[in-house]
């Protein structure tokens, strides 16, 4: 047992940081409030070609063959870095387009050529377990779909994977968060393209192990700007991290950070390993993970006093990716009911 | 990353388990009293006959030396079997123990460890004063040197199981001239020597551990000075980081199966609509995910901080997190109990006797306070984890 990610896991995550920070500083997601898409092609296909999008895909199937671990540690830097774009619904959808057999699909993903945004489910899930759907119907709300060729779908019954071109009556949103883009659509017997059960692979865990990584990220991030401000920040002749109404705020965000990055990894070997109880330990991922980014991010507009409230700085920026977050593949009021309903724990 | 044990630590995990079945005790500990020291002494007795005492102690000093890792099964299989904590042997073992491992003399240690691990006698604590909790640099229990003497006039306030104690790790100030930190010393005290009075104090759950002791012209050998005459902050210092380890382990394991048997008893027992089971109420219901969902995390925690201890000698101030936030979810866990139970709750049960849920929710307003606050914890966690400047 170590619980602990290798020098080698990190070093691929420190790779991603370094690209990250450099092609898509946080200050982008300001520069590109108004247009279209937040992440330009250039950017896309550098990621394709550095391998993102199949660090966690086998290789005879296209990927780098590195597990859901490093994905996760991929994640958890672009949580930390507010990185926008559909690297999320693209990763796995590359995922399903492979496992499903469809490799014209996966390939276009992989190589960058296609994007794919989510299509968050308007009411309840819709497949029945253990079928196979062919046609999806339904409202829907498209997250980061402005560019996206594909839409990714994650039911409890399995993953689908639709073209964005399909869907009906498209009406893009203003959104709370300005690093991502939001629309309104509706499916009527749109074809799905390809299909992976939860029997076949659980992606939905994975997806929510993934979501809770970002989420992490965000926690650990916003822990370091308050602290950083806490050290710098002089009133009353002392920097303000003396005082224990600030000091104890920080300590209680390094808790958070520290609870929600332990049991993230913890989750994502669970779900990588097939354990009885990845479940479990996904659903209990998501729901800290989600929980504690939010609170940490809300105490870091606090510690900023009034230059936390302004859009210049990037305490909302944290706060609004960490609420789009925890409202991804499933309310936090129903992740919490699945989770009481879940055996015990290994 | 993994969270794989190897063949042979799996076998470890099944000698425990197997040991512990056979041998732990079935009868429920006396609450107080001369019973309840020879039930924790007894069990003591019996593990170190099992060959299982100091499963942290170096083997060096009779204790079993394991791993890390085998440490950690120990303790999740000790939590596991639902057994009390060692509770009245803990300053010994975990305290006072490892202190004279690192700081005494040959002749203390051989004296002292052996009768430690063989459940012959039960250490206490003397650090906090009226006017020194978390400011324990403030203590004024004064010792002045008469000949080979140290003579000790003062008091010390929560030291639990002092009426059953045979020895105690008392710090005094040897020097009143020295700074706050300097002329401290940290002395092995038989409570028995005449001189000392200990009164109980009674807590808010009716417990009778607690005590107060008062130490009136106590003469002490000035040979019982450990690490040093006006060393002794140093050497608390030294005391409190053995502190948070693995030992912590098995109160996060009871703590998941007292959320486990939460769901069950949410199944079994009425809501508060009067119809449904409580586990049908939305607030109950996530109350309790949330529970699980934050003891997930908190043995998660566990494991990263184990983890990070076995790529280093000495543990860092990490663990400062992990009692936080055990204290934190420990206090909602019980409070839910406490609420799942309706005006039943109202009828006391302590926390020895099953079903002493009203006990057990009093009781956790102690594990913010006892063994550094919450708030400690968070200057702490400022201070070493964070830099935050003091």
């Amino acid at each position: 047992m170590d619980l602990l990610p290798t020098p080698g896991q990190m070093e691929i995550a420190s790779l991603a940081a370094d690209f990250f920070g450099n092609e898509l500083p946080i200050s982008v997601i300001r520069e590109r409030r108004d247009a279209p898409v937040v992440v330009d092609r250039r950017v896309w296909s550098e990621s394709a070609e550095l391998g993102l999008f199949g660090l966690g895909i086998a290789e005879e199937l296209g990927g780098a063959g590195c597990e859901l671990a490093e994905e996760t540690l991929l994640f958890r830097e672009m949580g930390r870095r507010l990185v926008p774009g559909p690297y999320l619904p693209t990763v796995l959808g590359a995922r399903v387009a492979a496992l499903a057999g469809q490799h014209e699909t996966a390939s276009a993903i992989l190589s960058g050529k296609a994007t794919v945004g989510l299509a968050l489910r308007r009411g309840p899930d819709g497949f029945e377990a253990a079928t196979t759907p062919s046609t999806l119907d339904g409202r829907f709300q498209l997250l980061d779909a402005a560019d996206s060729r594909y839409l990714l779908l994650l039911d409890p019954a399995g993953a689908a994977l639709v073209e964005t071109a399909a869907l009906t009556d498209v009406r893009s949103e203003p959104a709370i968060d300005p690093g991502i883009r939001l629309a309104e659509a509706r499916a009527e017997a749109v074809p799905i393209i390809a299909w992976v059960s939860t029997q076949e692979e659980p992606i939905r865990l994975r997806a929510l192990v993934l979501t809770a990584a970002m989420s992490v990220g965000i926690a650990e991030a916003t822990r370091d700007l308050s602290t950083e401000h806490a050290k710098v920040r002089v009133q009353f002749g002392r920097p303000i991290g003396v005082n224990q109404a600030i000091k104890h705020a920080c300590a209680d965000m390094a808790v958070r950070a520290e609870a929600a990055l332990s049991q993230v990894l913890f989750a994502a070997i669970c779900v990588q390993d097939g354990r009885a109880d990845a479940e479990f330990q996904a659903l209990a991922a998501k729901s800290v993970a989600g929980r504690f980014a939010v609170e940490n991010a809300s105490a870091t507009i606090q510690v900023h006093g009034g230059m936390g409230y302004t859009f210049e700085h990037d305490s909302h920026l944290f706060l609004k990716r960490a609420h789009v977050l925890e409202h991804l593949l499933g309310e936090p009021a129903d992740h919490l009911a699945r989770l009481v309903a879940q055996p015990a724990a290994q | 990353m993994d969270l794989d044990f190897s063949k042979e630590q799996v076998e470890f995990r099944e000698q425990v388990r197997t040991w512990l079945e056979e041998n732990a005790p079935r009868e429920i500990r006396p609450e107080m009293g001369p019973a309840m020291r020879e039930y924790d002494l007894g069990w003591q007795r019996t593990q170190w006959e099992g060959g299982w005492a100091g499963i942290s102690w170096p083997q060096e000093y009779g204790g079993r030396g394991l791993s890390l890792l085998q440490q950690l099964i120990w303790f999740e299989e000790y939590g596991r079997a639902g057994l009390p904590g060692i509770d009245a042997c803990f300053v010994g073992l975990s305290h006072a123990g490892p202190t004279l491992m690192t700081r005494s003399t040959e002749e203390q240690k051989a004296y002292h460890l052996p009768r430690i691990l063989r459940g012959e006698v039960i250490w206490c604590q003397g650090f906090s004063e009226p006017d020194a909790g978390s400011d324990l640099a403030a203590l004024r229990t004064r010792a002045r040197i008469e000949g080979d003497e140290l003579v000790v006039s003062g008091q010390k306030i929560w030291t639990s199981f002092a009426t059953l104690a045979d020895w105690q790790e008392l710090l005094v100030r040897t020097d009143p001239e020295g700074s706050r930190h300097h002329g401290i010393s940290w002395v092995i005290c038989d409570m028995h020597t005449p001189g000392i009075e200990v009164r109980g104090i009674e807590t808010i759950e009716g417990g009778a551990e607690f005590c107060e002791v008062f130490y009136d012209d106590v003469r002490i050998p000035l040979e019982n000075v450990v690490g040093g005459l006006n060393n002794g902050w140093s050497v608390a210092m030294s005391t409190l980081s053995f502190e948070r380890g693995t030992a912590f382990t098995a109160n996060q394991v009871r703590l998941a199966s007292t959320v486990e048997k939460l769901i069950d008893l949410a199944k079994e027992r009425t809501g508060p609509d009067g119809r449904r089971p409580a586990i049908a109420d939305d607030e109950i219901a996530r109350r309790l995910a949330t529970a699980r969902a934050e003891v997930a995390s908190l043995r998660a925690m566990t494991y990263a901080g184990i983890s990070r201890n076995m790529h280093r000698d000495q543990p860092g101030p990490e663990g400062s997190m992990v009692k936080l936030f055990y204290s934190d979810i420990a206090k909602k866990v019980y409070r839910l109990a406490f609420d799942l139970l309706g005006a039943d709750a109202l009828r006391f049960v302590s926390r020895w006797e099953p079903g002493g849920w009203s006990g057990n929710y009093l009781y956790s307003y102690s594990v913010s306070i006892g063994g550094g606050t919450s708030e400690v914890q968070r200057n702490i966690i400022g201070d070493r984890v964070l830099g935050l400047p003091r």
